[in-house]
């Protein structure tokens, strides 16, 4: 999902349309070393990626589930606060307990890393590979495919995405939250990415080395796939880190309005929400899972920035 | 009445406050209050503030709009009393004094509590002479029968239906709106108001405390609008309502004080702001700073915010903190797998840790736990505990009634609750995990929640609900919740456990029949604890409602009848000058 | 150019009567009954089906859809008998909640969730066109670095954090603000802006970042224009140069998300209204979703999605004034 080679690299296709020599992965090597901040996002992003991948493994390690009350932990009597300072911490709880079940923080937030990536993650591939798809063929087909698609994209930005999403969730009950949570996020957010790709596609569309397969008697299929889509992976894998953030932030943001992962499930977004209350009388419960969604925000960001500038010059956007 | 007129507006704002609580107990302090106390509990029973002084604004903070003002479709405990207590008077209501007087009966517009005759089927009231609404206009006897008649409208529903259900001649009437009248309301003058039922229904007066039985002149009835704009009788009027932002009240000049032996009308102006964070008007009633000092909260603490109020006893001197007189219950499918069988039903009731729930819904401090299924003052104070389970629960006994009822592999099951009782809902689920009941949570929207559990033929075979009586009688409890007769397959209600056993039912007929309040009382009692022995429910708590109250607040107590709300009849200002104008 | 507007114009309609359909299709299948909600408590059947009745509920759905849409225009009448509300242009029907006019409602609450968006939307572009400016001015140095990744940490935080923080500070602690409470601007426009500052903030922070960004690029990219070289070359003063010029050519991005961001903040921020407590279109959109309120919530989406697409022509004709070479 971040900066592992795409297949191109290996296809000994012509060289993908970057207005410079050098191979776009080099100079993303130079880039990170050049900056540091990308470093360091990098780095974050990789640790809790590994983090949420390895959640049954690193969960336990404190010795507690994510589900597993701890009566003992909290005071009744308090509204269910915590016993001891910053919110329970202990050599039992390593960072603390959740008030009123005393859940351990710890397995939580682990595990919530896992559900947040996992629903972050799947909707960006969908958003991307649908947008890509789209944008490749009403680019490279044109006429009435175009038009069709973009009638399509701009009916979906036409909708308060939010509003929907917030909608839809609270119709269906009795689906795997997660796998609706994913699918709605990815329904609004294609078309932003099949815009960039349309764009691009048709600039490359007429490039001599797509003019001459075409003429070399190449169908349309082996075309867009080998040579319209190694052409737009630059912009895509830019575009794609960008818009992970936002949709680890609008799996929070639904969490958080009461939509979102099924109870017992933690995800960060349920964890912060249930957690804002307590911001006075348990800071720290309020801060473990704000500064991991922060974090991780921020460095998808800063990352997507430094792989923009390297792969699409020109920005995204319009 | 169902618990949807106790959480329905409750519940949505939980989801807006999306504060949840999450849920446990206090492992090593158990069951009863720490040092043998309550800490939030110490102004049972007691009036806050002092008396107050006439004058000045008082604020109430709400996270909520009103569901319906509207006399005739006014069935929320709190927009009750604010109802009744100030916009509108109804024939008989309750005693403004905290405690257990708050259940007694006083007349209001009628100048008695009615008078009975053909064996408690025919009710009599005459109205004071003088009464006046807003405009100066007298009340009429025919102000009240249209009220009456207007909450059968289908265009005005939400309202109590215990008008539907005991006049005589009501099947099937539609209202006043197409000119058809109701022959068993008579209006022989314009005192003189009668009402004929189809049953004897000894306690009558008590339903005449309801929104039914106000005052709303024809010449005033907007329908649907009406909501948003009542007709006042009582002490204030409304000068502005914008619908979930704010409400003004002021002074009514035409009501009469020495028609009125209840109501106080201490402050000039009355302004409920609507819409505020939960738990920033916690933090501000906290602060008690300027115009705070003279606020009362509309609905009660968030648990969050008990740390803040409970550890500072000056705080703590404001709170107060009167049971809702609600019993929420773990209902079971009584006509389904595995819950047709008693000994599994029984076993859900000894796996229940019901501090866990307990601390889930704010802790011991503001809630009891439930070991029986009417609320203590339909005991005459305490419920009873005749199963004696301990507070956590006796999983082993679980585990061994589950193996009796060949269950004792454990078996999968669903529980639905409503958004808002989420963290509940996890405490049910761990602890009926431990005899190894293994539970989903289903979280509903509020607004489908009823709707959701009351299709009896695709819900879960667990539903989290409670009732909380209309008034202090067992007749408005047990028969609610248990009556088999009353089920239905879609839209069903109260008895979510879909309990029917015909011993039950005979003995509600026979009780219901009982001329005599006090051995009616009784024999509820003995009734309650052998349903309970049947296990269609597992009861859990008993809620409290705690209110924080300004620091020039006076004359506040939460009323026993209107679910521990404070009583609007009788808060006041200790000091006027200092509130905002 | 009045071709083209006429088959935008045609188009937006397109799109917003797509987007009613839609929304009337999904929350049919909503869980909720409104009409058994209204109903309360030991409902009779009968009076279930007389109330659905009333409510228009009976018909199917085509129909209802077909009588919505036709309403908008032509108003109807909704209810029976005496109590028959009547609901002329531009009829959105009636709240189930509170008998009250949806047109009516939103154009209560528009001020709100306007005042709110308008604000928020002037202190983000101050902030984010001037910390790209001066980002890009100091290219390349501390200032720089420290700016982008500030604005860029700004914005990862979600907003119910930056609020509850925000309450915090600024409330709680210090008592430099009031707990925000709407003031329309025509009362008291000083205690309007004292009261709505702390929401402002709290998107602002959102927001500024993406505006930071853009407006750096291209004030790179067109500070190393020809043009702007011989303009410096020519003596003009220096801030003549990065306004007029700079930052000029480098509006027409910045236009289209600050379009497209305002046109979904003026519809109402459901987190920001629901937080600080105001009664915008957000807040009574969601208070209409928790109630099953379906009149306001398809009133509500309706005018978001107007206010989207309208964001979106207005972006694009402001083009042909931003940028010359634009034409149509």
């Amino acid at each position: 999902m971040t900066t592992t080679s795409p297949p191109t690299a290996t296809t000994g296709a012509p060289p993908p349309s970057v207005p410079t020599a050098r191979s776009p992965w080099r100079l993303v090597r130079a880039e990170l070393r050049r900056r540091p901040a990308a470093r360091v996002s990098l780095g974050v992003v990789a640790l809790f990626a590994l983090l949420a991948a390895a959640a049954p493994l690193i969960g336990p390690l404190g010795g507690w589930g994510p589900d597993e009350f701890d009566k003992s932990a909290v005071d009744p009597y308090l509204g269910g606060l915590p016993i001891g300072p910053l919110g329970g911490v202990s050599a039992e709880h390593w960072l603390g307990v959740e008030p009123v079940t005393g859940r351990d923080l710890f397995a939580r937030v682990v595990h919530g890393a896992q559900v947040s990536l996992l629903i972050a993650f799947s909707a960006t591939a969908i958003v991307v590979v649908a947008g890509t798809a789209a944008g490749i063929a009403a680019g490279y087909f044109g006429g009435r495919t175009d038009t069709v698609l973009s009638r399509l994209m701009d009916l979906t930005m036409s909708f308060p995405s939010l509003i929907f999403m917030i909608a839809m969730m609270s119709v269906a009950r009795d689906v795997n939250r997660i796998v609706l949570m994913t699918a709605v996020i990815g329904l609004f957010g294609w078309p932003g990415i099949a815009r960039i790709v349309r764009g691009q596609t048709l600039s490359l569309k007429h490039r001599e080395y797509v003019d001459a397969a075409r003429v070399g008697g190449s169908g349309p299929v082996r075309i867009l796939v080998r040579d319209i889509l190694p052409g737009v992976t630059g912009p895509v894998v830019a575009y794609t880190t960008l818009i992970v953030p936002g949709m680890i932030a609008t799996e929070a943001a639904l969490s958080y309005l009461g939509v979102g992962v099924r109870p017992p499930t933690p995800s960060w977004g349920q964890m912060i929400a249930e957690s804002v209350a307590y911001y006075e009388t348990d800071p720290l419960y309020f801060a473990v899972p704000s500064v991991c969604l922060f974090l991780t925000v921020l460095a998808f960001t800063l990352l997507g920035d430094a792989l923009r500038d390297v792969l699409d010059p020109r920005g995204g956007g319009a | 009445m169902n618990k949807r007129t106790c959480t329905l507006a409750t519940a949505l704002v939980t989801t807006l406050a999306l504060a949840v609580t999450g849920c446990s107990g206090g492992g090593t302090s158990s069951g009863g209050a720490r040092n043998g106390k309550n800490p939030a509990t110490d102004n049972s029973g007691a009036v806050l503030g002092g008396t107050p002084q006439k004058g000045g604004t008082l604020t109430v903070l709400s996270n909520q709009d009103f569901t319906h003002l509207d006399p005739a479709r006014n069935w929320v405990m709190g927009d009750m009393d604010f109802g009744t207590r100030l916009l509108y008077r109804t024939l008989v209501t309750y005693k403004a004094e905290p405690g257990a007087k708050g259940g007694d009966l006083v007349p209001d517009l009628a100048e008695d509590l009615g008078i009975s005759s053909n064996g408690a089927r025919t009710w009599t009231f005459k109205l004071k002479p003088g009464l006046k609404y807003e405009d100066g206009t007298p009340i009429t006897s025919r102000d009240i029968k249209h009220n009456v008649e207007r909450s059968f409208s289908p265009d005005l529903p939400g309202g109590p239906d215990y008008a539907a259900r005991y006049l005589a001649g009501a099947e099937g009437y539609q209202g006043p709106a197409g000119g058809r009248h109701l022959a068993s309301v008579k209006t022989p003058d314009d005192r003189t108001v009668v009402f004929e039922l189809r049953t004897p229904f000894a306690e009558f007066p008590f339903a005449a405390t309801l929104p039914t039985f106000a005052p709303v002149p024809p010449s005033q009835d907007k329908g649907p609008q009406y909501d948003n704009r009542p007709f006042s009788s009582g002490p204030y009027k409304i000068d502005s309502y914008a619908r979930d932002k704010q409400l003004v009240l002021v002074r009514n000049t035409h009501w009469d004080p020495e028609t009125d032996q209840v109501r106080k009308a201490y402050p000039d102006r009355i302004v409920v702001t609507m819409g505020l964070k939960a738990n920033q008007i916690d933090d501000r009633l906290i602060a008690a700073t300027g115009p705070d000092a003279s606020a009362v909260p509309w609905d009660k603490l968030r648990p969050e915010s008990t740390p803040k109020v409970l550890t500072k006893p000056d705080i703590k001197a404001r709170l107060l903190a009167e049971s809702t007189s609600c019993t929420e219950m773990l209902q079971m499918h009584t006509g389904r797998a595995p819950f047709d069988d008693v000994k599994v039903r029984q076993a859900v009731q000894y796996a229940l840790d019901r501090e866990a729930v307990l601390t889930a819904s704010g802790g011991p401090a503001l809630n009891d736990p439930a070991t029986a299924l009417m609320p203590g003052f339909l005991f005459g104070g305490k419920q009873p505990d005749t199963l004696g389970i301990p507070l956590t629960g006796d999983v082993p006994r679980a585990k061994k009634l589950l193996e009796e009822a060949g269950e004792g592999g454990g078996f999968t099951t669903r529980i639905t609750v409503s958004n808002g009782d989420k963290a509940v809902g996890e405490a049910i689920q761990q602890s009926l995990g431990r005899a190894g009941i293994k539970v989903t949570i289903e979280t509903v929207d509020p607004s489908a929640f009823y709707d959701t559990i009351g299709d009896t033929k695709n819900r879960t075979d667990l539903v989290y609900t409670g009732w909380c009586p209309d008034y202090p009688s067992g007749s408005t409890f047990l028969p609610f919740v248990f009556d088999g007769r009353f089920i239905k397959e879609k839209g069903n209600s109260g008895n979510h456990s879909l309990f029917r056993d015909d011993a039950t039912m005979k003995r509600m007929d026979e009780i219901a029949a009982m001329a005599d309040a006090a051995r009616a009382a009784e024999a509820w009692r003995e009734l309650d604890g052998k349903i309970l022995a049947k296990a269609p429910t597992a009861p859990v708590v008993v809620e409290r409602k705690p209110l924080l109250i300004g620091t020039n607040i006076a004359g506040a107590f939460g009323h026993t009848s209107f679910g521990g709300q404070l009583d609007y009849a009788t808060v006041g200002l200790k000091d006027p000058s200092k509130s905002a104008n | 150019m009045i071709l083209y507007l006429g088959r935008r114009l045609l188009g937006v309609l397109g799109v917003l009567i797509a987007v009613a359909a839609v929304t009337f299709a999904v929350f049919h299948v909503l869980p909720s009954d409104p009409a058994a909600a209204a109903c309360g408590k030991s409902c009779s059947t009968e009076r279930l089906e007389a109330i659905r009745a009333n409510m228009g509920l009976d018909t199917p759905l085509w129909r209802q859809f077909a009588d919505f849409v036709t309403g908008i225009f032509t108003g109807r009448t909704l209810g029976t008998g005496q109590y028959a509300l009547r609901c002329d242009f531009p009829c959105l029907g009636y709240s189930y909640e509170n008998s009250q006019g949806v047109w009516d409602l939103l154009v209560d609450r528009l001020p709100v969730s306007a005042s709110l968006a308008v604000g928020a939307a002037a202190l983000w572009l101050l902030l984010g066109l001037s910390a790209g400016v001066t980002a890009a001015l100091r290219k390349d140095t501390l200032t720089d670095r420290v700016l982008m990744v500030g604005a860029v940490a700004a914005a990862s935080l979600p907003v119910y954090f930056t609020s509850v923080m925000l309450i915090y500070g600024l409330i709680r602690v210090t008592g430099l603000l009031p707990y925000p409470q709407y003031v329309p601007f025509g009362t008291d426009p000083l205690s309007w802006a004292s009261n709505l500052l702390l929401p402002w903030l709290a998107l602002a922070l959102l927001y500024a970042a993406m505006y930071a960004r853009q407006s750096r690029n291209s004030m790179i990219e067109s500070m190393a224009e020809p043009y702007i070289r011989t303009a410096r070359a020519k003596g003009l003063p220096r801030r003549t140069v990065v306004v007029k010029h700079g930052l000029r050519s480098g509006m027409t991005p910045i236009l289209t998300i600050f379009g497209m961001d305002l046109g979904g903040l003026l519809a109402g921020a459901v987190i920001t209204e629901s937080i600080f407590g105001l009664p915008g279109i957000g807040r009574l959109f969601y208070g209409a979703l928790s109630t099953g309120d379906q009149p306001v919530i398809l009133g509500a989406t309706l005018l978001a999605a107007t206010f989207i697409v309208v964001a979106n022509l207005a972006v694009d004709l402001l083009y042909a004034v931003v940028d010359p070479r634009v034409r149509y």
